[in-house]
Formats: C-alpha cells, structure tokens, sequence
C-alpha cells in the first residue's frame, strides 16, 4: 500500500513542482524586460564616473599637461603598455631640463590594472569612461596621449617660461 | 600543543630540522618525509589530515617541496614541512599520493613545473604541460626561448599512456608505463570547447553505453604562467594577476595577496578599507554564487534560470563598475587599503539590493530547487563522502555539502569576519544537490553579513600610506582566505627583494576538478555535466 | 448548416470554383494533374511559411520568458529575422565530413524533412483544406511521422562522430517509447469517436470536443498526447538527442548549411504537425466553437473562417509546448524512461479501459445530455 501511495504522492508533488516553476515563467513573460538596446539608448547612456576604459592625459584650454616625463607610470606599468620617450631641451638660463616628447599608450596591451594613475606624482593621466574604443585596425589601438604641440603647465611658483616644443 | 606536536615529530624522524618561522617548519630528508607525513595524519590527538599546500620550489642549490598540512577539524593548526634534492638532472621525491588524493595533481604540476618527479605516483605525466615541452618553467635557469617551444599548429594524437616509477619491496625503483584506459574502452573528449566544462577543461572520458566509466582529467590549455610571470614583477604590479585567477572571486584572492603583503611589511590597513573590502568580498561571493547557480542550471538544461541569474548579478556588477571602475576584472585592493573610496550612492544601491536578492532567492526556490526534474537530476547524484573531500581538499561550498567544517572564515578569522555574525553552512547529503542549496544559503549569509556592515561603515582613510617600494623580509608568508569556491591561499617566499622569490597561489578549482573523476565514476554522461556545474569550478583558476 | 455564416471568407470557395472552372474546359486528367502540382506547392509553399513564422514566434516567446527582448533588429519588431536566417541557411557551405558514411549522411535529412511533409497532406487546416482525407488519417499520420527518427539514427550514425552516436542512440530509445503513449492516447479518442477520418471525427466534435465528451478519460489522454508528443519532436525537457550542454548538438552536430537547415524545419514543423493533430483530434480542429442551442453566439462564431479557428487552436498548443520547453531542466535518459514506461504508459492502458467502459455505458457527454 505504502508504495502505491508513494507512486501517486510522487506523481501529484512532482505535477505540483512543474506547474509552480510554470507560474514562475508566466510571471515573467509580463515582466518588464531587462535588456537594454545598445545603440539607441546612446543618448541616456549612464557609464559610470569610474569605468576605465581608455588612458587620456587632460590638457588645459592653453594646451598644457602636467606630464613631467618622469617615467614612473612606465616603470609601474605591468606588461610594458607605456612608453614615454622624454626629450631634453635648454632653457633660458642654460639649465638642461627633461620634457615630454611623446607618451605613447598600447590600448590592445592594457590590462586596466590602474597602476600607472595612482602611481603618478603629477597627475598628469587619468582614466577616461569613453568606452566606445573598438577599431578595425591594432595600429590604432596605440595612441599617443600628448596632443600636438602641448607643453608642461607651469607651476605657479615658477616664473621662466619654457619654450613651446613643436 | 605546539611542544607536543614537536615531540612528535622528533619521535619519528630524530634528525628533523624544527623552525619556528611564520608557521612551525620542520625540514625533513626526501625519504622520511612520507612516515613523517604519515604519523602526522594518523595520530589520534593532533591529526594533520588535510594537504592545504603543495608548493615546489627551486631553492638554487636544491630543488625542494613546500607542504603546508593542517588539521581538517581546526584549520588554524597548521605544519610546514620541507624537503628537497641536490639532484638537478634527475630529481626524484617521495610521493605522498596514497596518503593525500590532492598531491596527485599537485606533484604532477611540480613535475610539469620543475621537474622533480616523485616515487610511487600512479601517473606521473606532466600536468598542465605537453609532454614534449623542452624545460621546467619555474627553475630559475629555465630558457624561455620561443624557438624550444615553437607554436605547433599540427594536431597531435592524444597518449593515454603513463609513465611512473614505483619502488619495489626491496628498495628498488622501476619505471613502468600504464594505459589510462583500456583498449576497448569508447573514449569521448568532453572539452576542451565545449558547453559545459566552463573554460577551457578537457575531461577525457571513457564510457559503457550512457554510464561514465573512467574520466583522465587535461589541464592548461589556457595556463599562463602568473607564477612565473610574478617572479619579475613588484608586488603591485602581481595584484593585478589574483583577478584574472578565479574571476569570480576576484576582489577576494586580491584580498589575499594583500593581506599576506600587509603582514609580512606589518601595514596597519585602515577601519575603513576593511569594512569596504568585506562588503566587496561578500558580494563577489554573492556574484559568484549567482553564476554558479546559473550555470549549473544551464548544465542541467533549464536555460531560463541560467537568465534569471545573470539579471540579477548585473546589479552587483553594476555597482562594482561605480565603486571601482571594473565589472569583473575589478581591481579595488590594492596594499593598505582600497584603491577606491565606495561611491555617494554605494550604501543606497546595496541596501536596495538586499531585499530584491531575497525576493529572487524565493523565486529560484519556486522555479528551480523543488522542480522534480531537477531533483531527480541531482539528488544522490555526485556523492562525495567527508573524508573523500578531506583527503581531495574539496573545500568551499562543494566541501562542506559533505559535512566538512572547512570556511577559513570561521577558523582563522581574517579582516572583519570575527566581528560580524554568520552561519557557515553545513549539509551531510554530499551529493550535488546539496551543494546546489548550499551555495543558495550562502547567498542568504552573504546578504546578512553585508546587512551589518553596510551602516557601519566607519569614516577616515581608505588607505594607508605604503612606501614607494615595497620589499618583503626574507621569509615565507602564507595566507589563507575563504574564496567563493573554497579556499585560496597565497604562498610567497621572499629574499628581501621588490620581487618574490617564489609565489604560489593555491587554487580552490583544482581540487574540485580533481575530485570529478571520482565522483563521476558509475554516473551518468548527463549527469557527469551536472555535477561539472555543481562543483562549479573555474578553468583560469586551475591554469595559473 | 453550420459554417454558413464565414463561407464568403472561406478558401474553399476558391478551391471548387477553381475545379469547375478546370472541369469544363480540361479532361478529367488535365485537371487533376493540374491540381495535383498546385496542391503540391501549396503544400510546400506552407510548409515554410509555417517554419518561419514558427522559428520567429519560439525565439520571441522565448526571449520573454527569459527577460529578454528577442530578435528586433532585421524589420520591425525583428520580423524579418528568420527570413534573413533562411537566407543564411542557404548560403552556408554544406561540410564534407572525413570518413563519414557520406551516402547516408546526405540521405539522413531528407528522411527527416519527408516524414513530416508527408503527414502534412492530411492534416485538415480548414474546411475543404486538407490535401487528402483517409479512413483510417490518425493511422496514417502516427506511421508516417515515426519515419523521421530513421533520419535521426542515420544522422548520428554515419558522422562518424561519437556524441552525434550518443544523440541518435537517446533519439532512439525516445521515440519508440513515447510513440507507445502517443499512438494509445490516439486510440482513445479513436475510441470515443468510433472513426478513424479525421474529418468524421471534426464533424463529430461540432458541438461537444472530444475533450469534453470523454471528461476524465479524455483529459487524460490530451495531456499524455501532448506529454509524449513534445518528447517525440525533441524538445525540451526531452531534448536529449540534441542535449546542447551535454552532446554540443546532439544527432546533428556535424550537419550545417541546408541539410543542417532540415533538420531545424523539421523540429518546428514536428512541433506544429503534433499541436494540429491534438487540434484536430481533440479541441474539434478547424470548427468554431459552438454551443447546442445557442444560435446567436454561434452564428457570431461562425463568422470567423475556419482556418483561423485551426490555426489559433494549434497556436495555442504550441506556445504551451513553448511556455514548458522554458520552464524545466532536461530529463536523464533513465527518467525519461521512467516516464514513460512508469508513468504514462500504465496509466494510458487503465484509460483506454476507461474510455471504453465509458463508451459502452453511455457515459460520455453527449450522451448524458443528449449533444448531437
């Protein structure tokens, strides 16, 4: 007897089961959906404040970094994504003095570890939420961070100006 | 206690070298190591009967083992031993595979990894590696020349032979070759590509008509060799390796490293950074449960709980990407502290997440854990003793499904845990379904720690000040903390440089993984996928 | 009588004046053989049209269960997506397989796809639109659809591939089980309408369904009908044979481009010939409904065509079949048989029983009311 019970009992909570897990979908299907359409809701958007996505050096109105060329971010770099090729000029009062030629960013190596923006004494780079990077080709995945003619943003206790570097 | 276990040891091996160091060392010669090993497994008072650690390293002078033992009831008791060999050409140890199941894939990484190769393992392939490969990554002479390892793009055939060399009655050593499976065995290759092995495993498996017969488990198709690559970099610049282990748990293995850093250079990390890091551990446990159980599912072909759960880990890793600018690969520990203070809204989002995690644990209940189907698949499917999962080392959810008390939480509270009030889950039924539920219950702890710390957040520096170059003071440091597939541990020997000398991590998937031939043995092939996803183990966790 | 009202909507008045017009100026053999090809393409012409809107409605029906939006990005709403597969489908290189059974791996999708055309000729989707009406067309459409597992086995058979094997081996041991169930659920309803024509049987059903006739016993047999019928096409929770987590996909893994194309037609066709059988057989086919007596809700029923009662019947039974496909995980190979052999197949007999005893005694329905 108790095995027949136990086949009907069995048969009925199992029947129960599905049809619990069924009501579950049916919810669903009138849900509102959680997708979001990519392209289209471009406009209302919201990447975080945070999100790392590609390395930018900000430049001022005057077209001026804080960039000294120091080199540490390329030396905290992990894998070698960071070159910075310095160049030396002389000042005014004859002093050699190090400034940025190039700094030059290997977006397809970046592991978006971060250590090169809390290690920077200048805080000359910061991470961008521009997320938007994809490119057909890995050539332009290497970008140069300093714009074109930019130069050092003096500090304010400095009085010589520096000549612009072209 | 500790004099106790002293004399002990001194009992069975006199000439042993006892050190007092960050654990209690004792170094042993190759061949008393194994009756070493034994007597401290089988002794009734203070029974070291779980192999935490199997760590081979290339001491330069000699090439030599690390085995971190401790006791499976109390986790904090905890024995190092040591041994090594001068022989550089041939080295040769002493297995310790019949005593511990876990040394066997850990010693064939060792022999993959530097090439000692130890006595009396039943399968001393390498592990990881080809069989072919020319060199032992991790000695320090190693050439890491790319032409002795070319890139083959020819398909080889797959050896199922082993070779092993066995120690006779009589003290001599044999060296044999054994046939993984038999000759009319139906083989079939579940992985490497292929849905439900998560990540890159390649389960070679034998079977007699439905039912699994025998399972030869290949690794490494994807091992990069973070051990290696850590051994050139600075201790920084290694953090960013612990998330791309188990992913999953990425915030928490960085935890780790962290820590161990933090105590061997004796940084007081700030109230602040401790709260954050602990909220952000336990919801990266929570993210990682989440997928578990969705993938699980998905293994057992229910693929609309597989969505459920990916809906509502994208809240966590919403605010993951606000607090630390990463939705995965997260990166917010960093040594002394955080990297990021939380964000304005951070209190608010979490608190808003809690009850809805609640509410959607009702309703996987609903739609999944009591559905017949699912029961019939997984109840007393995958049955894993306590003992088995002891001598395996299956810890995390997957272990203590077998009644093992083994949450590094609870035994060696590290960071905020001795402060805050949780259950550590136990279930006695050890089969699939009970690391199904466990995982859930996790979730539901998980939340509840949270809950007390989330208005709790203490004000002040979420950082502490650290030197611009950070060296560790020669010595071993290990760190043990509970990861969200078990227990992951740091291992870093250091020779007072910016560099480790040696770091290992231990990985909680390899011991899962390890235990699936075991498990699956006498199930079904649709149930070999299921138990895959109860287990739930990480493939870039595995490949270090 | 009864479909007066919706006959200016009917197809079938376009049929016969058709025939006639064909009649009079053809000899008897010209028009048949006209009619014949046209219904051949007609056939053929619906049975993908059929598919594709199938595909569409599974992907985006699916999608809301999972809270998702589904295909939205070929045509409005997406609706152009299964089009644009098709197209796909069409273009893909058909693979050679090394040291595969290549006769029988080519012939292998058309046993598939034939089976399930050929019991579309005598599915009747409307009044007047069925392409043959047997005598004996539930005997007829259970022979014919059991011929698309030999696909299946030959499939997994000459791939030369072990978990296409494995798939075909499950696919096996499914179909001939639960074609066990199916074929007794039939009998049944064979049972209670004392015909086996399917059009016999539709008129039978004008004012009382088979479902309703035979109460209990009915109910019983439309729910394993419908149990064992989802399992014969394969599909989730049954979907062993293809088992995508387990087997990759199961039979057909190393099919692709249009023979791969087959046999994904042949899964939703499957799925819809079963739903227009449990439509015919059970819930009164292409019949509006009607209730004895109440001449005015009938005749406001009767406006509507009969193909679209059909077609909203089968739509129905579908997204069921959908809606459970979605909801549970896969069966094991030993449960599924549990089912089916512990389960449904003792439970069908006592209910064959059932329904004869209620036949024999006067118990069903019509008889207790009096329902013509």
């Amino acid at each position: 007897m108790s095995s027949v019970s136990k086949y009907f009992s069995g048969l009925f909570t199992g029947i129960k089961s599905l049809l619990t897990g069924m009501g579950e979908t049916w919810k669903e299907l009138w849900t509102k959906k959680v997708t979001q359409q990519y392209p289209e809701n471009r406009e209302t958007l919201e990447i975080s404040e945070r999100f790392r996505c590609e390395l930018v050096m900000p430049h001022d109105e005057n077209n001026e970094h804080a960039c000294t060329a120091c080199g540490i971010c390329e030396m905290n770099c992990p894998n070698g994504t960071i070159k910075v090729t310095p160049m030396f000029i002389e000042t005014a009062d004859g002093k050699k003095k190090k400034i940025l030629d190039t700094h030059i960013w290997d977006m397809g190596m970046c592991t978006y570890c971060n250590l090169c923006v809390i290690t920077c004494p200048s805080d000359a780079i910061i991470f961008k939420n521009n997320f938007e990077n994809a490119v057909f080709e890995k050539r332009k995945l290497i970008m140069q961070l300093n714009q074109e003619g930019s130069k050092l943003r003096e500090k304010k206790k400095e009085s010589k100006p520096t000549e612009p570097i072209i | 206690m500790m004099e106790k276990i002293k004399k002990l040891i001194l009992d069975t091996v006199a000439e042993a070298v006892i050190e007092e160091k960050q654990k209690l060392t004792v170094t042993v010669e190759p061949k008393k190591l194994h009756l070493l090993v034994q007597t401290l497994r089988d002794n009734k008072t203070h029974s070291f009967d779980y192999l935490v650690n199997l760590t081979g390293v290339d001491r330069g002078e000699e090439l030599g083992v690390d085995y971190l033992l401790c006791s499976s009831a109390d986790l904090s008791k905890e024995v190092v031993l040591k041994t090594g060999t001068s022989d550089r050409e041939n080295p040769l140890l002493y297995s310790i595979t019949d005593l511990f199941e876990t040394a066997h894939f850990n010693e064939r990484e060792v022999f993959a990894l530097l090439g000692i190769r130890f006595i009396n393992n039943p399968d001393m392939r390498k592990f990881f590696l080809n069989a072919d490969w020319v060199g032992y990554p991790l000695r320090k002479d190693y050439d890491p020349n790319p032409e002795l390892n070319p890139v083959s793009i020819e398909s080889k055939d797959m050896v199922d032979i082993a070779p092993r060399i066995l120690e006779t009655s009589d003290g001599k050593l044999v060296e044999e070759f054994v046939n993984i499976f038999e000759d009319d065995d139906y083989i079939i290759n579940i992985g490497p590509q292929h849905p439900s092995t998560h990540g890159v495993m390649h389960f070679r498996t034998s079977l007699d008509g439905e039912i699994v017969k025998k399972i030869d488990v290949h690794s490494g198709y994807i091992h990069r060799g973070i051990e290696k690559l850590s051994e050139s970099l600075t201790y920084p610049q290694i953090l960013h390796f612990t998330d791309r282990l188990d992913y999953l748990s990425a915030n928490i293995n960085r935890h780790a490293l962290c820590m161990c850093v933090e105590k061997a250079i004796d940084i007081e990390v700030p109230e602040r950074a401790q709260y954050i890091r602990v909220i952000m551990d336990e919801l990266t446990r929570i993210d990682s449960h989440l997928l578990a159980w969705s993938a699980m599912t998905h293994d057992l072909g229910a693929t609309t709980a597989f969505i459920y759960g990916m809906r509502e880990r994208e809240i966590i890793l919403d605010i993951f990407d606000k607090t630390c600018g990463g939705r995965l690969i997260i990166n917010q520990n960093v040594i002394g502290g955080v990297m990021f203070d939380i964000y304005a809204d951070f209190q608010k989002d979490v608190k808003a997440f809690i009850p809805y995690m609640r509410k959607k644990l009702i309703e996987y209940d609903r739609f999944f854990s009591h559905n017949v189907i699912a029961l019939g698949r997984t109840q007393g499917v995958g049955f894993m003793s306590k003992d088995e999962a002891i001598s395996y080392a299956v810890t995390g959810p997957a272990g203590r499904a077998s009644d093992w008390s083994c949450d590094i939480r609870k035994h060696i509270p590290y960071s905020l845990y001795n402060q805050v009030e949780f259950k550590e889950i136990l279930r006695k039924e050890g089969d699939a379904y009970a690391r199904y539920l466990n995982r859930l219950d996790e979730i539901e702890e998980s939340l509840h720690i949270i809950e007390q710390l989330i208005d709790n957040i203490p004000q002040g520096d979420f950082c502490a000040k650290t030197k611009a170059i950070i060296k560790l003071p020669e010595g071993e440091y290990y760190e043990r903390v509970e990861a969200a597939k078990g227990e992951f541990g740091v291992f870093i020997e250091s020779r007072g440089d910016k560099f480790p000398y040696r770091l290992k991590f231990r990985s909680p998937s390899m011991a899962l993984v390890s235990a699936m031939p075991l498990i699956c043995q006498g199930e079904k092939i649709a149930d070999l996928i299921g138990i895959g996803g109860s287990m739930d183990y990480v493939i870039p966790d595995i490949d270090r | 009588m009864i479909l007066n009202y919706s006959q200016p909507l009917e197809i079938s008045n376009l049929t016969s004046w058709f025939d006639q017009y064909l009649r009079s100026n053809l000899s008897e053999f010209w028009t048949l053989l006209i009619e014949f090809v046209l219904v051949g393409i007609f056939l053929l012409a619906a049975y993908a049209v059929i598919a594709l809107i199938l595909i569409y409605a599974e992907r985006k029906i699916t999608a809301f269960f999972q809270a998702r939006l589904g295909p939205n990005r070929v045509g409005k709403w997406g609706l152009l997506q299964s089009v644009a597969d098709m197209i796909k489908i069409l273009l893909k290189e058909i693979i050679r397989i090394n040291r595969s059974d290549r006769f029988l791996f080519f012939a292998a999708p058309f046993f598939m796809i034939v089976a399930s055309m050929l019991t579309f000729g005598a599915i009747p989707f409307g009044k007047g639109l069925q392409a043959i009406d047997f005598n004996i067309g539930v005997l007829y459409v259970t022979a014919v659809s059991s011929l698309g597992i030999i696909g299946v086995l030959l499939a997994g058979w000459s791939s030369n591939n072990k978990y296409s094997m494995i798939g075909a081996m499950r696919s096996g041991a499914q179909f001939i089980s639960y074609e066990l169930s199916s074929g007794f659920a039939l009998m049944t309803i064979v049972v209670l309408a004392g015909t086996m024509q399917f059009s016999q049987m539709i008129e039978g059903q004008r004012f009382c369904w088979n479902i309703f006739n035979g109460h209990i016993s009915s109910i019983i047999a439309f729910v394993i009908y419908l149990i064992s019928g989802h399992a014969e096409t394969n599909r989730g929770p049954f979907d062993l044979p293809e088992a995508e987590s387990e087997l990759t996909a199961g039979y057909h893994t190393e099919y692709s481009g249009l023979q791969f194309g087959f046999y994904y037609l042949a899964e939703y066709l499957n799925m819809f010939i079963i739903a227009s059988i449990a439509t015919t057989v059970f819930l009164g086919g292409y019949l509006p409904i009607q209730i004895q007596g109440w001449d005015a809700f009938n005749g406001i029923m009767g406006y509507i065509p009969s193909y679209v009662w059909f077609f909203s019947k089968t739509g129905f039974l579908i997204f069921l079949s959908l809606w459970v496909r979605w909801s549970f995980p896969r069966l094991r190979i030993d449960q599924l048989l549990n089912l089916e052999w512990k389960y449904l197949l003792p439970i069908n007999l006592v209910n064959l029983l059932l329904m004869v005893i209620l036949v024999l005694t006067g118990l069903t329905l019509k008889n207790l009311f009096g329902i013509l």
